[in-house]
């Protein structure tokens, strides 16, 4: 016994507990991750006391007839996910194709058909891949660069020649001014409306320019003599916007008698008169694809429209405001519109639903867009938003000040659009003035960064 | 084993239990039933309380006689119910299409979003992607071919409609139609068994009015139907938002009918003068300078000119006061019998003036005598007076010759001939109870002042100055009356009298000095030395504004006077006279 005592090694208290636990390692490391083995003894023994605990008064209630038919429903049990699987139950397929039936007259039920799944529940759990919003392009941030001042009333319209040589505004002075477009310097005036001119389009395949006013005229300008050649009589209040078609010599217009009118350049016939609008129509478009004519109203609708019959094609009731800016974009086939809610994209010939470009909270009057991808929202307040057309990124905020001598709420946009080149944007204010922007050629992308994180897009629906 | 195999089964099922329980049912039916069931009306006698409903109670027969109630086997004699209510449409994938609606009396080919995912954002696609690209270019010809045709056969309609005068129309050639009748026999059709028929069509007058008016407006078709609205519904407005879009009404400068408040800043606003701030030329500040430097130096320049002047008259003053003091002297050297050293060139001198006088006195008086002796009447001869001579007589004033003369005592009364003088009162003699011409003394019209000139020349307090002037006055009297009294051989007449101007007239007729009313004072004293030519001191009124003096020679007597101006003042005068004999 002594000598036992003797035997053993004398160690440090530290050096015997790391061994134990060396030990205890050792003995328990391959099974580890296993669960505790089931006693079936204290098993049962805590189920009898569970049940007695919690479902006593339940234990022995009647059990009704109709429960003892419902064997195979316990297949989805809640009850059956405790981790001990219910003795005999197969895993158990239900035919849950869209029909109880076989798929196809003549087809058998079989173990391929019964494997069939209902394809929504299928795609419901299947893990969607979140989407998110690619990084956006980068864009060059604009800067006001010319302001010119003439006008004598609010400006409300622009249109820019197809030369690019000047450029038209309509304002609310009753005057149509015609300004050169490197220099600024006014070319000429036109006057004849008797309002405001709300709206102005130069031809592109005649030497014509178009005007339409809150006087209820549309007329047709002669470029060669200056003078109004022709008069497009039916409108029965302020007509609002005007556009002509690029590849037939028709002219549509739209009125506070919320309708749209095509009209015949030539003969000056209405030939088709849109109704369908409830409320003012606020701007049109014309595009030689399908639709061919898209109206925004204040109705809060964007229509398009059928132009050989003269009806609705779709009719989009997503906005929730009025809706007074349209702009088609330059090379896809895609469209945009401009409310006070949101900015909103859609897809050509339906007008299916692309996505919102929301931030803007302001009435927004005009919307013009590059072959860039640029576009641009101008609103009632006179803040210019700049956008990422493709991500729906907002890369920049302008609120230019207003001209001297001008109250603080005479800043707004009216109109907007680039020059031919899209190197300029020029605008049409309630200043009075019009104002040229262009692009900041000193700013590069690591000046002036993309503020972009590859955040998961929220689904908004409107 | 589990714990829910020793429960009961549940009594409420979920809502997905529920369904499948549903689907194992139908499935389990489908698998069984090898014929399907028809209900069929119970046997005879087994009809009590059944009431046949449905097409199927029926079976194919007709009504049950027996049972009464109404019945409509084959749906016949029920009527027709007009519902609006859509059948069940499904998809291809069996679907319940909930859209049917939407597209209700919509046209075929017409864009309707009815779906939920219609509303969520679609994902971000490429720029060159597929489903962006425009459509190519023969796409855009075609239907820019069709659309054009289309808007052209519209447009040639609408123009012809509109012309007021159109060719008449081509009349189709004519047909012919062959027509064998029914009816065949000689009886019928003058017995031939065909007839060709020629069909042409009638000539229009291009020139005819319409038949039918058809200027009736027709009442519009029904709308179509709305679109589906695909966003949510719009937020109640809140006040914040309700008070953003609140307009104030708007208010006149010029007229305010319905009585609105305007606030302050607003009504400085709507003025339009607080809006541009004043801008003033520079060059006025530099006016202004100039002017300021040109004023001082104008007033530098009185000044200086003043200052010159005011030395200047002193100096003149000195001078005649030296003169006066040497006169003086002459004249107590005189009287006190020193003979001055020039005294006899003066005697001579005197004299010689004297003689001078007196011969222009004679040769005056001849003129006169020699001119009209007979006519000279004593109004010519007042007339000849000088003013001081009239004023020394109390004469009237003889300026008013020229107008007509009034009895002025009868200006301003009441009472005329009509009513009797007096009232009625022919006794009581009192129309000429005041003297003729009596404010008319040429000594009152002189001499008399305005009521406040010596309120503005001496202030308010003139009584109390007064008051103190006479009793330092009444002092320095006593004291140099006394000290003459020791030094000086001449007798001191101190002269104080307080009485009416009549008796100070009585009492100087003989010196010229009338006319003074309440206080005069008279005080003869000497100077202290005979030959010293400085000022006498004590005198309280020597400091006095403007010191005239008056040397008359009327012949009687050698008057020095002091007057002061203040001597003539309404309320109260004193008079610094100094008398010497």
């Amino acid at each position: 016994m002594f000598v036992l005592l003797q035997d053993v090694q004398k160690h440090s208290v530290h050096t015997l507990v790391f061994r134990s636990l060396k030990r205890t390692h050792d003995m328990f490391v391959s099974d580890h991750a296993k669960a505790v083995a089931l006693d079936d003894q204290s098993y049962k023994m805590k189920m009898a006391v569970k049940m007695r605990a919690e479902y006593k008064p339940v234990l022995h209630m009647p059990v009704l007839k109709e429960g003892r038919e419902r064997g195979p429903l316990h297949a989805s049990d809640p009850y059956g996910q405790l981790g001990y699987p219910l003795p005999g139950a197969l895993p158990h397929y239900l035919v849950t194709g869209t029909h109880p039936y076989p798929s196809a007259p003549g087809v058998a039920l079989t173990a391929e058909t019964q494997m069939q799944k209902m394809p929504f529940l299928n795609s419901g759990l299947l893990p969607r891949k979140a989407p998110t919003m690619p990084k956006p392009q980068w864009h060059p941030p604009w800067k006001l660069y010319r302001v010119i001042s003439g006008h004598l009333g609010w400006v409300r319209s622009i249109a820019v020649e197809p030369g690019n040589q000047w450029f038209v505004t309509g304002s609310a002075d009753r005057t149509i001014k015609i300004w050169d477009l490197a220099s600024g310097k006014l070319k000429l005036s036109l006057t004849g409306h008797i309002s405001t001119v709300r709206g102005v389009a130069v031809s592109t395949r005649s030497p014509y320019l178009f005007s339409c006013g809150e006087d209820k005229q549309v007329k047709c300008w002669d470029l060669e003599y200056n003078k109004v050649i022709r008069h497009y009589h039916g409108h029965l209040s302020a007509v609002y916007d005007l556009d002509l078609h690029p590849t037939i010599d028709v002219l549509v217009t739209c009125s506070r008698d919320a309708t749209a009118r095509v009209w015949d350049i030539r003969s000056k016939a209405n030939v088709h008169t849109l109704s369908g609008h409830t409320n003012t129509v606020a701007t049109v478009k014309c595009q030689s694809a399908e639709p061919q004519v898209v109206t925004g109203s204040h109705d809060t609708t964007i229509r398009l429209w059928d132009l050989v019959a003269g009806k609705t094609r779709a009719t989009l009731t997503n906005h929730k405001k009025s809706v007074r800016a349209l702009v088609l974009h330059p090379r896809q086939y895609t469209f945009a519109s401009g409310s006070p809610d949101n900015i909103k994209q859609w897809k050509c010939p339906d007008g299916n639903f692309i996505q919102n470009l929301s931030g803007h909270n302001a009435i927004i009057n005009t919307l013009a867009v590059n072959s860039d991808g640029v576009l641009v929202s101008g609103a009632d307040n006179g803040t210019i938003h700049m956008w990422d057309w493709r991500t729906g990124y907002n890369f920049q905020r302008i609120h230019a000040a207003v001209q001297p001598g001008s109250l603080d709420s005479e800043s707004g946009i009216f109109a907007c659009v680039f020059d031919q080149s899209e190197s300029r944007l020029i605008t049409a204010e309630a200043d009075k003035t019009i104002k040229v922007y262009k692009e900041d050629d000193t700013a590069t992308e690591e000046s002036h960064p993309v503020n972009w994180k590859p955040e998961i897009l929220k689904r908004k629906r409107f | 084993m589990s714990l829910a195999s020793f429960l009961p089964a549940p009594t409420q099922l979920s809502q997905d239990q529920l369904e499948a329980e549903e689907r194992s049912r139908l499935q389990r039916s489908q698998s069984t039933a090898l014929v399907s069931t028809r209900r069929e009306p119970p046997p005879y006698g087994f009809r009590k309380s059944w009431v046949p409903r449905s097409l199927e109670d029926f079976g194919d027969g007709g009504a049950f006689p027996e049972i009464h109630v109404a019945q409509f086997p084959l749906e016949m004699g029920r009527k027709k119910r007009t519902s609006n209510a859509l059948a069940v449409q499904v998809d291809a994938e069996g679907k319940i299409k909930y859209d049917a609606i939407a597209r209700q009396g919509q046209n075929k080919d017409k864009v309707i979003f009815s779906k939920y995912t219609d509303m969520l954002p679609k994902e971000v696609l490429n720029e060159d992607d597929p489903e962006l690209q425009k459509p190519d270019e023969e796409a855009v010809q075609e239907l820019t071919e069709k659309t054009r045709s289309a808007l052209e056969k519209q447009v040639s309609q609408k123009i012809a409609a509109a012309m007021p005068v159109r060719a008449a129309d081509k009349l189709a050639p004519a047909q012919y139609i062959r027509y064998t009748p029914s009816q065949q026999g000689l009886a019928f059709n003058s017995g031939a068994k065909q007839r060709v028929i020629r069909m042409v069509e009638m000539q229009k007058d291009p020139m005819e009015p319409p038949r039918f008016k058809i200027n009736k407006k027709i009442p519009r078709g029904p709308p179509s139907p709305p679109a589906p609205v695909m966003h949510s519904p719009s937020r109640k407005m809140t006040v914040k938002e309700q008070q953003e879009w609140k307009i104030p009404p708007c208010i006149s400068n010029w007229k305010n009918a319905k009585g609105y408040t305007i606030p302050l800043d607003k009504r400085l606003a709507a003025d339009g003068r607080g809006l541009q701030t004043v801008h003033i030329n520079e060059n006025f500040a530099k006016l202004a300078e100039a002017l300021y430097i040109a004023d001082r130096k104008a007033r530098e320049a009185v000044e200086m000119r003043a200052q010159v002047e005011k030395k200047m008259a002193q100096k003149e003053k000195e001078k005649k006061e030296e003169k006066l003091r040497e006169l003086a002297k002459m004249a107590r050297d005189r009287r006190a019998g020193i003979k001055a050293h020039g005294g006899e060139d003066t005697e001579v001198r005197e004299r010689d003036e004297i003689r001078h006088d007196r011969r222009k006195e004679r040769q005056h008086d001849r003129n006169i005598s020699r001119a009209a002796p007979d006519k000279r009447s004593k109004l010519q001869r007042d007339q000849d007076r000088d003013i001081s001579e009239l004023i020394a007589l109390g004469q009237p004033n003889p300026r008013t010759s020229s107008e007509a003369q009034y009895d002025q005592r009868l200006f301003n009364q009441n009472k005329g001939m009509d009513s009797g003088f007096a009232g009625g009162e022919d006794e009581m003699y009192n129309v000429y109870d005041q003297p003729f011409r009596g404010g008319r003394d040429m000594a009152q019209n002189i001499y008399r002042p305005t009521k406040s000139a010596d309120k503005d020349m001496y202030g308010d307090d003139l009584d109390t100055l007064i008051k103190a002037l006479f009793v330092m006055f009444v002092y320095c009297f006593t004291v140099t009356s006394g000290a003459h009294n020791v030094t000086m051989s001449r007798p001191v007449l101190g002269l104080f009298l307080i009485g009416s101007s009549q008796v100070l007239t009585t009492a100087l007729a003989g010196m010229g000095l009338c006319s003074l009313r309440r206080i005069l004072l008279v005080w003869t004293s000497s100077w202290k030395k005979p030959n010293s030519t400085e000022a006498p001191k004590g005198h309280p009124l020597v400091g006095a504004p403007r010191t005239t003096t008056m040397r008359r020679n009327a012949g009687r007597s050698e008057t020095r006077s002091l007057y002061t101006q203040n001597v003539y003042s309404e309320r109260a005068r004193v008079i610094f006279y100094i008398y010497k004999w």
